[in-house]
């Protein structure tokens, strides 16, 4: 549940935690500040009124009641006044402040004076004492109690150490995140056929650490590749001299049912091998340069070169526009698609288009069977057959889509499969923006 | 048939020459079996051969050199066929620009190389190339294009490559070959035909139709490729080699 509401990238929790984190901090020493300011204002107001209220109300009991008005003045504070007159009345005295002054006053004044006090205000908060002089004239204190007013600067401080907050822990974020950008771009851009730049070392022990990890790990991919080439071309090339043998010698045998089951056995071997180093080589894409390719004339040459061995194989939409990819192995891809529609629907429609965003994309349609649509995504892996055509009339390795896919990816491009409406497969190449 | 064609096959396994050549030998050819590049040269010093049948993969020098040589020296004008082990467009192609003049992909049928021996018997006597196409010079220059002979593709002026299916680039390939020269539908229709199986019902004039479409040529008023009444077609552009990277 906590997860789902934390923000989604690691720059906005980090800044997250981090700024409240210091803004609590920060207001919790605000806030002491502030206690500590009202607690020793509180102090002082209470020695201030222990000092002089006594003194104060002793003085206006002695002079005659006609000439205390000018002293008035003279008696008050900041936080406290007298008044000549009962003073208002009000509620019962609200806080324990307001108790213990009151108690201190009737302390301090001793037995001679009735002393009971009342709120008069709670906001800000006001409080008044009553008593009565010898010659029953009553006097009010009023009080009210208040911190010691806050500097003009104060909030101007407040905003620039947020500020500094702000910039610090952005800085911070981005000692974290930037690495972590940098590292997921190579990752992205790391490619299966190698050749990929290697990150540069430097910056923190961890990022560099990282760093040379993640160089160490292309690097074992690379090579992880390049042995896996290296042992299909091994086993292909020992497979070709025996299985040439094997077919020299039953083509030499009279001629029965059991030398053609055996040449095709032969035959399947033989598709196999070649399959295997087609699968091996299309992972490390070759290194056939880009060239701009008249898209319209690559599309009607293949698809010219099946109609001269029969097939029915037609271009229903060109696209009119050139395009920049390898072309032998964009040949391969679109090849092995055709070869596949052909495979099970017997005939192949290939369509290329250019998108709105200027995205061109080659369709290679038929109206076979199909693939339901949980196999999709699998018939693209390696070796994988759908359960229908695990026999050998149709069969064939498995490779073919897989082929198509690794190569479709060597040259930038993206290979998806769907079901066609009316029923048949699309299979579609994206290549990639020029 | 008074001349029987010698045919040279060189192989480093034992079991595979024997059988080609037993094979060869029931189709009418005679057979010399050689091991290596050093038995070959012995055997060319001593035999007139019209043919050699060359494994590419063999200890010491392997096919694509022996091949490389031979047409370097005085053997040149023999036609080689190469055994390729892989069946990748890449070696296929090196093949060809190292002077061989067909290849069969290994694992292959005793009928398939049959059938490749004679087409290159037969095309190499109808008609010699006038231009030996080298791996130095794999482009080859006429009016506005230019072919790739490695990638099978055209590059127009501004560089964009063109591309043609098998049978256009086979016949193109036998317009360059022999330029300013006047080929028959029959030669043509020989000299195109494909390695594989092709059904093959479209007739060379359709076919010179679309290589026309693909050079732009203006089929009223062709630049390229020229009909010569009720002989056939003639190439009448100049055509130059160019070397690698220019």
């Amino acid at each position: 549940m906590w997860s789902r509401l934390l923000p989604r990238t690691i720059a906005s929790r980090l800044y997250m935690i981090l700024f409240t984190g210091l803004l609590l901090a920060h207001g919790l020493s605000f806030g002491m500040l502030f206690y500590e300011r009202y607690e020793s204002s509180t102090s002082m107001m209470m020695g201030n009124l222990e000092k002089d209220v006594s003194t104060s109300i002793a003085m206006l009991d002695r002079l005659p009641a006609a000439e205390r008005p000018p002293w008035i003045p003279k008696f008050e504070r900041r936080t406290y006044r007298y008044i000549l007159g009962p003073g208002q009345q009000g509620g019962e005295l609200a806080t324990e402040r307001a108790r213990e002054i009151t108690r201190l006053i009737g302390g301090v004044l001793g037995e001679r004076y009735k002393v009971h006090g009342n709120t008069t205000s709670t906001h800000p908060e006001r409080l008044q004492v009553h008593l009565t002089l010898g010659d029953g004239a009553p006097v009010t204190i009023e009080l009210t109690p208040s911190v010691m007013p806050v500097a003009q600067w104060l909030p101007f401080v407040l905003g620039v150490q947020l500020v500094l907050l702000l910039a610090c822990a952005w800085l911070a974020v981005r000692q974290i995140t930037r690495p972590l950008a940098q590292l997921a771009d190579a990752a992205d851009a790391l490619s299966p056929t190698g050749g990929s730049p290697q990150l540069p070392a430097g910056g923190p022990v961890e990022v560099a650490k990282a760093v040379s990890a993640f160089n160490a790990m292309q690097d074992r991919i690379a090579l992880h590749l390049k042995e896996r080439l290296q042992i299909l071309s091994a086993i292909s090339h020992d497979l070709q001299t025996p299985i040439t043998r094997l077919k020299l010698r039953v083509e030499a045998m009279d001629p029965s049912s059991t030398s053609d089951k055996l040449l095709a056995d032969i035959d399947e071997m033989q598709h196999l091998v070649r399959d295997g180093v087609a699968y091996a080589r299309s992972a490390h894409g070759g290194v056939e340069p880009a060239l701009k390719v008249d898209l319209d004339s690559f599309l009607d040459s293949l698809v010219w070169d099946y109609q001269d061995t029969g097939k029915p194989v037609t271009v229903t939409a060109h696209a009119g526009v050139p395009v920049t990819t390898r072309p032998r192995a964009l040949r391969r891809v679109v090849g092995n698609l055709i070869d596949n529609a052909v495979k099970y629907a017997g005939a192949a429609e290939v369509a290329a288009q250019v998108g709105a965003d200027g995205i061109v994309t080659i369709s290679v349609l038929d109206r076979g069977p199909g693939i339901a649509d949980a196999e999709l995504e699998s018939v693209m892996e390696p070796f994988y057959r759908l359960e229908a055509s695990r026999n050998r009339d149709t069969g064939g390795a498995g490779l073919g889509l897989a082929i198509a896919q690794q190569l479709a990816v060597a040259i930038g491009a993206s290979l998806q499969l769907r079901g066609r409406d009316g029923g048949g497969l699309v299979a579609t190449i994206t290549l990639p923006a020029a | 048939m008074d001349h029987t064609d010698h045919i040279l096959v060189v192989d480093d396994d034992h079991d595979i020459r024997g059988m080609v050549a037993d094979y060869l030998q029931k189709n009418g050819f005679r057979t010399s079996l050689a091991a290596d590049g050093r038995e070959m040269r012995a055997i060319l010093d001593t035999n007139a051969i019209d043919l050699i049948v060359l494994d590419i993969m063999m200890p010491g020098d392997d096919g694509l050199v022996l091949s490389r040589n031979l047409r370097a020296s005085k053997h040149k004008a023999i036609p080689i066929i190469l055994l390729t082990a892989r069946d990748d467009a890449t070696d296929r192609i090196i093949g060809l620009e190292m002077g061989a003049d067909d290849y069969v992909t290994k694992p292959f049928s005793p009928r398939e190389l049959l059938a490749r021996i004679n087409a290159v018997i037969r095309r190499t006597r109808m008609l010699p190339p006038n231009l030996q196409v080298t791996e130095a010079s794999r482009l080859l220059e006429f009016g506005q294009w230019r072919l790739d002979t490695t990638a099978r593709h055209l590059l127009d002026p501004e560089g964009t490559a063109v591309a043609l299916s098998g049978a256009e680039f086979r016949l193109l390939r036998v317009f360059l070959d022999h330029p300013q020269r006047v080929l028959s539908r029959d030669q043509l229709l020989s000299l195109t035909q494909g390695r594989e199986a092709e059904l093959f019902d479209r007739s060379i004039d359709l076919l010179v139709s679309r290589l026309r479409q693909r050079l732009k040529d203006d089929s009223r008023e062709p630049a390229y490729i020229k009909t010569v009444r009720s002989e056939g077609y003639v190439f009448s552009m100049p055509v130059t080699l160019l070397d690698d990277g220019a």
